[in-house]
């Protein structure tokens, strides 16, 4: 049974059709890449999985239990974690504050703290900038120090499948070649299945892993990333040649 | 000396009053983008909780003859559950709506209890002996000061100083400021949305209850528009201290209070009727110099 | 480019149906002939004055004002001080300059004076709270009417403070209240067609896309509020020789939340949901007054406890707001063929 299982899935906007007939699968311990140009849908999608914009159509499954159209809460409950375009850290909290919020689901609610600990310390010990100012406001974090923030936080909820939107965005090529480098440690050491939007093809196929290219609402191509690379079928497909 | 620092008190009393509605404003503004018009008449209700309905001048008092410890706990689970109820009622249908719509629902929800209140009360004010030994004076460096009042200042700083140690201490509270800043976010981290706001509209309840029982005990009355004097100034503290912003919402709630007394004592006596409007003037001075209020909130600015 | 004659040919049907509607009621009360039943109507029409000026500035601009009702205040006031002979205001408002006090007009230029008078004090606080966001500008137009109701209430020499003014001439006629309601649509619709109620409407709906494409939205708020301060004024000049009596207290909450139920049961975004909304309401009213009253029904008497009205109107106003928010007409207007057309700039999503 595949973790993560999309069918037929339309995600509309009013009258505007974001998402169409979306069908792909997700095995436990795979990395999927969705990229595609702008407006293809790849953000609506991950959104919808996250349960913050229900489907107009089809079926959402996770881990065997049906999560369409369900409260984010619960989704996230139920171990899919989201990080969204955009880093969305909680400027006025400290760091070691948001890493907390991971946490709420399995703790309880005396000594949460003291129970979190040990998760922290891990936390910590990956991405070390964040332990040294663990108790400064998180707005005041460099576009990269951010990110690793909110991946570390998704960490901490102890997801099983975690879902990135854009992670590349606004950052300096060399900060997005360490963030990647945390998040493939990261995935051999806890088993974690990544669902990860990018509009940069090459960076997916640099990773290796599973790549859907959608456009327009739908998907075009679904395979191996570095496979597809070689092909031309990738650039034909991403900027739509040989249509019209 | 003395004449100073009665008006000392008395700003910092009616300061409190404001600071606990801009408070009570805030926390539900903070999570759900609601400015609650409805907020005042959740004073009122508490107030009149106590009283068994009757349209008689003097209030049949009921509950209203238990000994403190157990009166105040009373009003403030009333408020609170009051303000619960509006929440599951009403607003849990409006968690898509923009603000406006929301606001206005607001305003119609404080009508319904208002006129509730004025259903089983009649709208002449009820005089009501709510404790008494709070009334007398207290000599504090030459000065007489009601013992109200300085109640009323020191319970306003401990409910801050609880507030705040609730918000940054707790789990519980720690959810509440991530959702105030970003609800959507905080939902998928897993903080359960509904929790969120039922204790946010539980604290501004509560909050409302403590309002209206110091004003009970400092006027003697319990009349249906006994909320709206202060919640007029609260809604103007939250927007001068900037929406969203809870420090802001307080701290412009004890510039109000002084505001209301400085004016009091400097204006000629003709003017003194005037008061009021002479303190809105200034707001409006204030909110033309700085349209975005004193101190800004996170999260209120729009994402492009 | 679309030409301004041909929208307003387009959406003229609108405001001459309305006025159709409205001329209907005058003609039912002059065939009932009964007093009540003519007091009745003229409130009605008051109501779509006061209504149809709060469209003009919310409806259009999606900012809720709550206080609105203050620029009636003024109005009536005005209309007052204008047309009480000199003698009666001598002695209830000794306090009026001597110009005020000499004068005395009939009622049509007093409320043409009152309206611009409102507009005046519309156009000043309009200055102010147009640079603050939505929300924070409603709380600021529910300041401003608390203002001048306190200020009202208290300038005894100059507004007999709470004490009732008395003495205006009351028109019992109901032609002027007509003509009053009709030119109130007519403005309102005047000024949803044109440039400028067309940026606000852009700016309502998509702010950022509007501020980007050169639309001042502070300014086109405050043509807009200005606006329909000058109907409120005209509305409060009509009321106030509609019961020749005036107080502050008359001016304050349960006019606003009257008018502003009103108008969002008809629908916030459209001239005949205005309209629709002051009809479908005020018959709701009337007919919780007469419940209130008690109907006899057999040899017994059915009453409803008092404030049940008000109640009602609240409940009626959230159940809307849940279930209908847009209200009845949405932001469609009534048009000729008599199917409802959509206005001429909505359109997609």
């Amino acid at each position: 049974m595949s973790l993560l299982a999309l069918s037929n899935v339309t995600i509309r906007y009013g009258r505007l059709t974001a998402v169409r007939n979306v069908t792909f699968a997700l095995e436990e311990g795979e990395t999927l890449f969705i990229t595609g140009p702008n407006g293809a849908g790849k953000s609506s999608l991950l959104r919808a999985i996250a349960g913050v914009v229900p489907p107009a159509g089809g079926r959402i499954d996770f881990g065997g239990h049906d999560i369409t159209g369900r409260a984010p809460e619960d989704i996230a409950r139920m171990g899919v974690s989201m990080v969204p375009e955009g880093r969305e850290v909680f400027a006025s909290l400290t760091i070691e504050e948001n890493l907390l919020l991971g946490t709420g689901m399995h703790a309880q609610a005396r000594n949460w703290r003291s129970r979190s600990a040990s998760e922290l310390a891990a936390i910590y010990d990956t991405f070390p900038m964040l332990k040294d100012r663990r108790h400064s406001q998180a707005g005041l974090l460099s576009g990269g120090q951010q990110q690793m923030l909110v991946i570390g936080r998704a960490l901490m909820t102890s997801a099983r499948l975690i879902a990135i939107d854009e992670p590349s965005l606004g950052l300096a090529p060399n900060i997005i070649d360490q963030v990647y480098d945390r998040l493939i440690a990261l995935q051999a050491q806890r088993s974690l299945t990544l669902l990860i939007v990018e509009q940069s093809s090459t960076r997916a196929m640099l990773v290796g892993g599973r790549m859907i290219l959608m456009r327009g609402g739908e998907v075009m191509l679904d395979g191996d990333a570095r496979a597809m690379g070689q092909s031309e079928a990738l650039q034909a497909a991403y900027f739509g040649y040989g249509e019209h | 000396m003395a004449g100073l620092l009665q008006t000392l008190f008395d700003a910092l009393s009616l300061g409190s009053l404001y600071a606990l509605g801009a408070l009570g404003i805030a926390l539900i503004f903070g999570v759900m983008r609601l400015v609650n018009f409805a907020h005042g008449d959740v004073i009122a209700f508490s107030v009149f909780a106590l009283l068994w309905p009757s349209v008689d001048a003097v209030a049949v008092v009921f509950a209203g003859n238990m000994p403190w410890f157990l009166l105040v706990p009373f009003v403030l689970v009333m408020g609170a559950g009051l303000s619960v109820l509006s929440e599951l009622l009403v607003f849990r249908r409006f968690r898509r709506a923009n603000p406006a719509t929301m606001m206005i629902a607001s305003f119609a929800l404080g009508f319904v209890i208002r006129y509730f209140l004025l259903m089983l009360f009649s709208s002449r004010p009820k005089s009501i002996l709510l404790l008494p030994t709070l009334s007398q004076p207290v000599e504090i460096f030459g000065a007489r000061i009601p013992l109200l009042q300085v109640i009323t200042i020191v319970a306003t700083i401990l409910i801050l100083f609880g507030l705040t140690s609730f918000l940054r201490r707790t789990r519980y509270g720690l959810e509440m400021r991530a959702a105030a800043e970003n609800f959507t976010m905080a939902r998928m981290l897993g903080v359960r949305a509904n929790r969120v706001i039922m204790g946010a509209f539980a604290l501004s309840g509560a909050l409302a209850a403590a309002i209206g029982l110091i004003l009970a005990a400092q006027t003697g009355t319990a009349d249906i528009q006994m909320g709206s004097a202060v919640m007029l100034m609260a809604f103007i503290a939250t927007v001068i201290g900037g929406l969203g912003s809870l420090p802001g919402a307080v701290l412009a709630g004890f510039l109000l209070g002084a505001a209301s007394v400085v004016m009091q004592v400097v204006l000629p006596a003709e003017a003194r009727v005037f008061r009021d409007a002479f303190v809105y003037g200034a707001v409006i001075l204030v909110l033309i110099w700085r349209p975005q209020g004193l101190l800004s909130a996170r999260g209120t600015k729009e994402r492009v | 480019m679309i030409k301004r004659a041909s929208v307003a040919r387009r959406t003229i049907a609108t405001p001459v149906i309305l006025s159709v509607i409205l001329l209907g009621f005058a003609l039912l009360a002059l065939w009932a002939g009964s007093k009540p039943f003519n007091q009745t109507i003229i409130e009605i029409f008051l109501r779509v004055i006061l209504v149809v000026g709060l469209y003009i500035f919310i409806g259009n601009s999606g900012v809720i004002s709550f206080g609105h009702i203050g620029f009636t205040c003024l109005g009536a006031y005005a209309a007052a001080w204008l047309t009480i002979p000199p003698m009666m205001k001598g002695i209830s408002m000794p306090g009026l300059p001597d110009w005020l006090m000499q004068t005395q007009l009939p009622y049509w230029g007093a409320a043409g004076l009152a309206a611009a008078f409102a507009a005046v004090f519309a156009l000043i606080f309009g200055l102010i709270l147009m640079r603050l966001s939505g929300i924070a500008a409603s709380i600021a137009t529910f300041a401003m009417l608390a203002m001048i109701i306190t200020i009202y209430s208290n300038w005894e020499s100059v507004t007999a403070a709470t004490s009732s003014v008395i003495g205006i001439p009351i028109v019992r006629n109901i032609w002027p209240y007509l003509i009053g309601a009709v030119i109130a649509v007519f403005v309102a619709w005047g000024h949803a067609i044109s440039r400028t109620g067309l940026a606000l409407r852009a700016a309502r709906d998509e702010p950022t896309a509007a501020a980007a494409s050169g639309i001042d939205i502070p300014r086109e708020r405050l043509i807009a509020f200005t606006l329909s301060g000058a109907v409120m004024g005209l509305g409060g000049a009509l009321f106030a020789h509609s019961i020749g009596v005036v107080t502050p207290d008359t001016f304050y909450l349960g006019l606003t939340f009257t008018t502003l139920s009103m108008l969002v049961v008809g629908g916030m975004g459209s001239l005949s949901g205005a309209v629709l909304g002051v009809v479908i309401l005020s018959s709701l009213i009337q007919v919780l007054r007469w419940l209130e009253k008690g109907m006899q029904i057999g040899t017994s008497t059915l009453s409803i406890p008092n404030g049940l009205q008000e109640i009602a109107l609240g409940v009626v106003m959230i159940l809307i707001l849940i279930f209908r928010p847009a209200g009845i007409m949405g932001n469609n207007e009534l048009s000729w063929p008599l199917a409802r057309a959509e206005k001429p700039d909505h359109g997609g999503a």
